[in-house]
C-alpha cells in the first residue's frame, strides 16, 4: 500500500470521523476539529508533493479497477484544489473557534462539508461525484440557514437549485451509462463518440453544474446565499463550493466532452464568462452592503474561469490552463479572506452598510490589512497570485490571438478596479468606534489575514505553480 | 420501450412543476417526481442489458436514499420558513419555566 | 399473453403520469400530497416490471411509505396550506412550455431509445464469487461500490444533523386527532416490522431484500408507533445513547474502509475470505442506520432532552 493511497484514505477518512466525534460529543468539537484541519492540511501538502515528484496518481477503491468499481484519481489541478480546500476550511474553523458562538452543530457541519469537498476532487467516478454533491449541498444548506432570520429564504433556494441541479446532472450521468456502461471519467473519455445521447447527456451535465457554479445567468440564488450565511461558511462557498463546480466542468470538458470542442460551444463558455464578468461587476457596484458587494464579486470573478475553455484548444492552451487555475486558486484565497474579514467588521460596528461602515482600523487594524492585501490579489496587483493568474490567462488568449477574449480579462480587470475601488472609499473614512459590547476577540481577525497573505504570496510560488499545472501533470492531459 | 417515454415525460412534468408551481410544498413533490423519472430511466436502461444489470440498481437505491434525505430537510426549512419564529419563541417560553 | 403485459404496462404509465400531473399540477394541496404517496406505491410496481424487485420493496417503503409520511406531518404543520388562485401562473406561459417541454421529452426520448445499455451485467457476474454474496445489487451496494453507500449512509446522518440545526422538534409528534384503532394497530404491527425486517435483512445476501429495504421498512414501523401515539425514544440529549446510535451506521462503515488499511489492504478493500463476515455486518450496521434516520427526519427537529415521563437524570 502506497503513501499516495493512505494520503487519499486519510483526506477523506479524517473528516468524515471528525464530524461524527463532533456530533456525538460537542465539547470536543473544537479540539476535533483542530485536529482534523492539521491533518488534512497536511495530507494535502503530501500529496501534492508526490504529484509533484511522481506525476497523477491513481487508486481503485475498494481494490475493485473501474469499471466497476470506483476510482480516485489526483492531478495537479485536485492538489492544488485539495490545498486550497485544506486552506480555507482550517482558516473558517479557526475564525469560527475564535468567534466562539454557541452553535455546536456548526462543526459536525463543516466537517461533513469538508470531507464532500475532498472526495470531489479526488473521485473520478460520476455517480460517486453525485453523491459528494449531495452531500456538499446539504451541508451548505444548513450552514447558510444556521444564520436565521434572513438566511432561511436564501437556504431554501440554494437547496431548491442545487437539488434540481444534481437531478439534472445525474439525468446525464444515466445517459452517459446507458451509452458507454461506464461511469469512469476516463473510461468515457476514452470512449465517447459525438453522436445525440452523448451531447444531450454533456449539454444536461454542463447544464446542472452551471446551476451549482452560479455562472450567469444561472446565478441568482448566490449572492443571497453567500451575502446572509455566516462569516466562515460564505468563505468556504464562495472559495472552494463554487470552485468545486467549475473543477468538475473543466475536468470533463477537458477529457470525456473535449470531442464536443470546436462546435462553438468553447466560443460559447466564453460568452457566458464575459457576460458573469460584466453582469456580476455591474451588480457589485450597486449593493449597499459590504457582503453583497463581495458576494457578486464572486458572480463576476468565475467569469475568467470560464475563459479557459475557448483557450484549452489553441497554442496558447498551457498559458491559459496555468493562469485559469491560478485565477481560481488566488480568488479563492483572496474571497474567503474577504469575507473573513469583512465578518469580524461586521460583527465590531454591528452592520455592514457600505455607507455607514468604516474606516481603516475600526474594529481591530488587522481585518482592514487582511481586507486591503486580498482586495489586491482580487484585482491582480503585482506581484500577487491574482496578478499571476491574470498575466498568464491574458498571455495565453494573446498567443492565440483570441481578441474578443483579451477585450473580456481587460473589461473584467476594469470592472474589478471599479467595485474594489468603493472599498477603498470605505478604507478612507476616519475609523469609527463601533459598540463597545460583544466585540469579537482580536485572534478572529488572524485566519482572514493569514489567507490574505497566501493570496499575495501565490504570486513569490510562480516556479511551484508552473511545475504542479505544466501539462504533464493533468490527468487527460490538455485537449 | 414504453418506460423509456414514461420517464421522459415525468421528466417534462416535474420540471414544469417546479418552474410554474406557487406553493413551494409543491416544488418539492416536483423535484422528487422529477428524481423519479431519471431513477426509471436508469432501471429502464438496466434491464435492456444483457445479463441483467445491477449497477443502476444499486445506484437508484442510494439514489432514492439521497433523495428521502434532502427531501426531509427541505420540509422541515419549508415548515420554518412559513411560521417565523412563533414556535421557537414557545419552545423557549416553556424550556425557561 | 404479450398484449396484455402491454395493455397493463400503459395502463400503470398512464395512471402514473395522471398522478404525477395530480401531485404538481391540480388544486388542493393534500389531495397532491396523497397522490405523490400514491404515485410511489405505483411506481413499486413499476419496478417490479422492470424486474428491479430490491428498488420496489424499498420505493415502497421509503418512496411512499416514509417521504408519504414526512410529507403529510410537514403539511400539518405548514401555517398556509391553502393556495391563492390557481396552483400555477397562468396559461400564457403554455406557448413557451408546451414547444419546449415537447422538445425536451422528444429529445430525450430519442436519445434513450438510440443507447445500446451495454450494462456491466458481465462483469458483475464475473466478480460476484469474490464479493462474498450471492445477491448482484448487495455485492454492488456493499463490496464494488461501497464508498457511495458509505457517503449515502453519511447523507442520511447529515440530514438528521441539518433537521437538529434546524431548530427544536415541533411538539406534538403524532396528530391531535388519531384513528381510535391505531395505537393498537401501530403495538400489533410494530413486532411484525421487526421480524419483516429481519427477514429482508437475512434474505439480502441471496436474493432481493438486503439493508435497504429492511431498513426503511423498520424506519416505517418506528414512524406508525409515532403516529400511533406511542413516545419517540429519540433524545436530542448529548448524554444518551442516542446520538450514537443514530451515527452507528456511517461509523461502523468508516471503521471498516479504514480498518482494513491496519491490516495492509487498501482503503475499503476487504481482506480475503472475510468479504462475506464483513457484508453482513455493514449491512446489519446500514439497515440499523436507515431505520432510525428515518426516525430522527420524521421527528423534523431536534427533539428533547428527556421525554416526560422519563426519569431526569440532573
Amino acid at each position: 500500500m502506497s503513501q499516495a493511497n493512505t494520503l487519499m484514505a486519510v483526506l477523506v477518512g479524517v473528516p468524515l470521523v471528525g464530524a461524527i466525534i463532533a456530533f456525538v460529543y460537542p465539547r470536543l468539537a473544537v479540539s476535533i476539529t483542530a485536529v482534523c484541519a492539521g491533518v488534512m492540511v497536511a495530507a494535502a501538502a503530501g500529496l501534492t508533493r508526490l504529484v509533484l515528484s511522481s506525476g497523477v496518481l491513481r487508486q481503485d477503491v475498494g481494490g475493485w479497477a473501474a469499471p466497476l468499481g470506483i476510482g480516485w484519481q489526483v492531478d495537479g489541478l485536485s492538489a492544488g484544489l485539495l490545498l486550497l480546500t485544506a486552506a480555507v476550511g482550517a482558516a473558517g474553523a479557526a475564525h469560527r473557534a475564535f468567534e466562539a458562538l454557541e452553535q455546536p452543530f456548526f462543526w459536525p457541519l463543516w466537517l461533513f462539508l469538508w470531507g464532500a469537498l475532498n472526495v470531489l476532487f479526488l473521485s473520478a467516478d460520476l455517480f460517486n461525484l453525485y453523491v459528494a454533491l449531495e452531500v456538499l449541498s446539504l451541508a451548505a444548506v444548513a450552514l447558510i440557514a444556521m444564520a436565521g432570520g434572513g438566511a432561511l429564504p436564501a437556504a431554501w433556494r440554494y437547496l431548491l437549485a442545487s437539488m434540481l441541479g444534481s437531478t439534472v446532472y445525474l439525468l446525464g450521468v444515466a445517459l452517459l451509462y446507458g451509452r458507454y456502461g461506464a461511469l469512469d471519467i476516463a473510461l468515457i473519455a476514452d470512449a465517447l463518440e459525438t453522436d445525440l445521447p452523448s451531447a444531450l447527456a454533456a449539454a444536461l451535465i454542463t447544464l446542472g453544474l452551471l446551476l451549482k457554479a452560479a455562472v450567469f445567468p444561472l446565478h441568482f440564488w448566490l449572492p443571497s446565499a453567500h451575502g446572509r450565511a455566516p462569516a466562515a461558511v460564505s468563505a468556504a462557498l464562495s472559495a472552494v463550493v463554487v470552485a468545486a463546480a467549475w473543477y468538475l466542468l473543466v475536468r470533463l470538458w477537458f477529457a470525456p466532452f473535449g470531442a464536443f470542442q470546436g462546435n462553438g460551444v468553447g466560443v460559447l463558455f466564453g460568452l457566458l464568462g464575459a457576460a458573469a464578468m460584466v453582469w456580476g461587476g455591474l451588480l457589485a457596484l450597486v449593493q449597499h452592503r459590504l457582503k453583497m458587494l463581495i458576494a457578486y464579486s464572486t458572480v463576476s470573478q468565475f467569469g475568467f474561469g470560464l475563459l479557459l475553455l475557448p483557450l484549452a484548444g489553441g497554442v496558447g492552451a498551457e498559458l491559459a490552463w496555468r493562469g485559469a487555475v491560478v485565477i481560481v486558486l488566488s480568488h479563492g484565497l483572496a474571497k474567503a479572506s474577504l469575507f473573513l474579514a469583512v465578518g469580524g467588521i461586521a460583527r465590531s460596528q454591528g452592520h455592514d452598510r457600505l455607507d455607514a461602515v468604516g474606516g481603516f482600523g475600526s474594529g481591530g487594524v488587522l481585518p482592514w490589512l487582511a481586507l486591503v492585501l486580498a482586495a489586491a490579489s482580487l484585482l491582480g496587483v503585482p506581484p500577487t497570485g491574482g496578478f499571476a493568474g491574470k498575466w498568464w490567462l491574458l498571455q495565453g488568449a494573446l498567443a492565440e490571438g483570441a481578441w474578443l477574449w483579451v477585450l473580456a480579462i481587460l473589461l473584467g480587470t476594469l470592472f474589478t478596479a471599479a467595485y474594489l475601488s468603493r472599498l477603498l472609499a470605505v478604507l478612507l473614512r476616519p475609523a469609527q468606534r463601533g459598540p463597545q459590547t460583544g466585540r469579537p476577540s482580536p485572534l478572529t481577525a488572524l485566519p482572514g489575514f493569514v489567507l490574505a497573505l497566501m493570496a499575495c504570496g501565490l504570486g513569490l510560488a510562480l516556479p511551484a505553480l508552473e511545475r504542479l499545472l505544466s501539462s504533464a501533470l493533468v490527468a487527460g492531459g490538455l485537449p | 420501450m414504453i418506460y423509456l417515454l414514461l420517464a421522459g415525460v415525468l421528466f417534462v412534468i416535474g420540471l414544469h412543476g417546479l418552474f410554474v408551481a406557487r406553493h413551494l410544498l409543491r416544488k418539492i413533490l416536483s423535484l422528487n417526481v422529477l428524481s423519479a423519472a431519471v431513477f426509471l430511466l436508469l432501471v429502464a436502461l438496466a434491464r435492456e442489458a444483457d445479463p441483467l444489470d445491477a449497477v443502476p440498481h444499486a445506484i437508484v437505491l442510494t439514489g432514492i436514499v439521497v433523495s428521502v434525505s434532502a427531501t426531509a430537510v427541505a420540509l422541515v426549512l419549508l415548515v420554518r420558513l412559513s411560521r417565523p419564529r412563533e414556535d421557537q419563541r414557545k419552545l423557549m417560553d416553556e424550556e425557561g419555566g | 399473453m404479450g398484449w396484455l403485459v402491454l395493455v397493463f404496462d400503459g395502463l400503470l404509465a398512464a395512471a402514473l403520469i395522471w398522478l404525477a400531473w395530480q401531485a404538481t399540477h391540480t388544486p388542493g394541496l393534500f389531495r397532491s400530497v396523497i397522490s405523490f404517496i400514491i404515485f410511489g406505491l405505483l411506481m413499486a410496481l413499476a419496478w417490479v416490471r422492470l424486474d428491479a424487485p430490491d428498488i420496489a420493496l424499498a420505493e415502497a417503503a421509503i418512496g411512499a411509505g416514509a417521504t408519504g409520511a414526512l410529507l403529510l406531518s410537514a403539511l400539518g404543520r405548514l401555517v398556509a396550506t391553502h393556495e391563492e388562485g390557481a396552483p400555477w401562473q397562468e396559461r400564457r406561459d403554455l406557448y413557451f412550455w408546451i414547444p419546449a417541454g415537447g422538445a425536451l421529452l422528444g429529445l430525450l426520448t430519442l436519445a434513450a431509445w438510440m443507447l445500446p445499455s451495454p450494462g456491466l451485467g458481465e462483469q458483475v457476474q464475473d466478480a460476484l464469487p469474490e464479493s462474498g454474496v450471492q445477491n448482484p445489487v448487495t455485492a454492488v451496494l456493499l463490496n464494488f461500490r461501497a464508498l457511495d453507500t458509505l457517503l449515502e449512509i453519511g447523507v442520511l446522518l447529515l440530514a438528521a444533523i441539518a433537521i437538529w440545526s434546524l431548530g427544536r422538534m415541533p411538539l406534538p409528534s403524532a396528530p391531535a386527532v388519531r384513528s381510535p384503532a391505531l395505537p393498537a394497530l401501530g403495538r400489533l404491527l410494530f413486532p411484525m416490522f421487526v421480524l419483516v425486517s429481519a427477514y429482508l435483512l437475512w434474505r439480502g445476501s441471496h436474493a432481493p431484500g438486503g439493508a435497504f429495504p429492511a431498513g426503511a421498512v423498520m424506519g416505517a414501523g418506528g414512524i406508525l408507533t409515532i403516529l400511533a401515539g406511542a413516545q419517540p425514544w429519540l433524545t436530542g440529549s448529548v448524554h444518551g445513547p442516542w446520538r450514537m446510535l443514530l451515527s452507528l451506521g456511517f461509523a461502523a462503515m468508516l471503521a471498516l474502509a479504514l480498518g482494513v488499511m491496519a491490516l495492509g489492504q487498501p482503503f475499503f478493500a476487504y481482506p480475503p475470505g472475510l468479504a462475506g463476515l464483513i457484508v453482513l455486518a455493514l449491512e446489519l450496521a446500514a439497515g440499523l442506520s436507515i431505520a432510525m434516520s428515518l426516525v430522527a427526519l420524521y421527528l423534523a427537529g431536534q427533539p428533547p432532552d428527556h421525554w416526560e415521563g422519563e426519569a431526569r437524570g440532573e
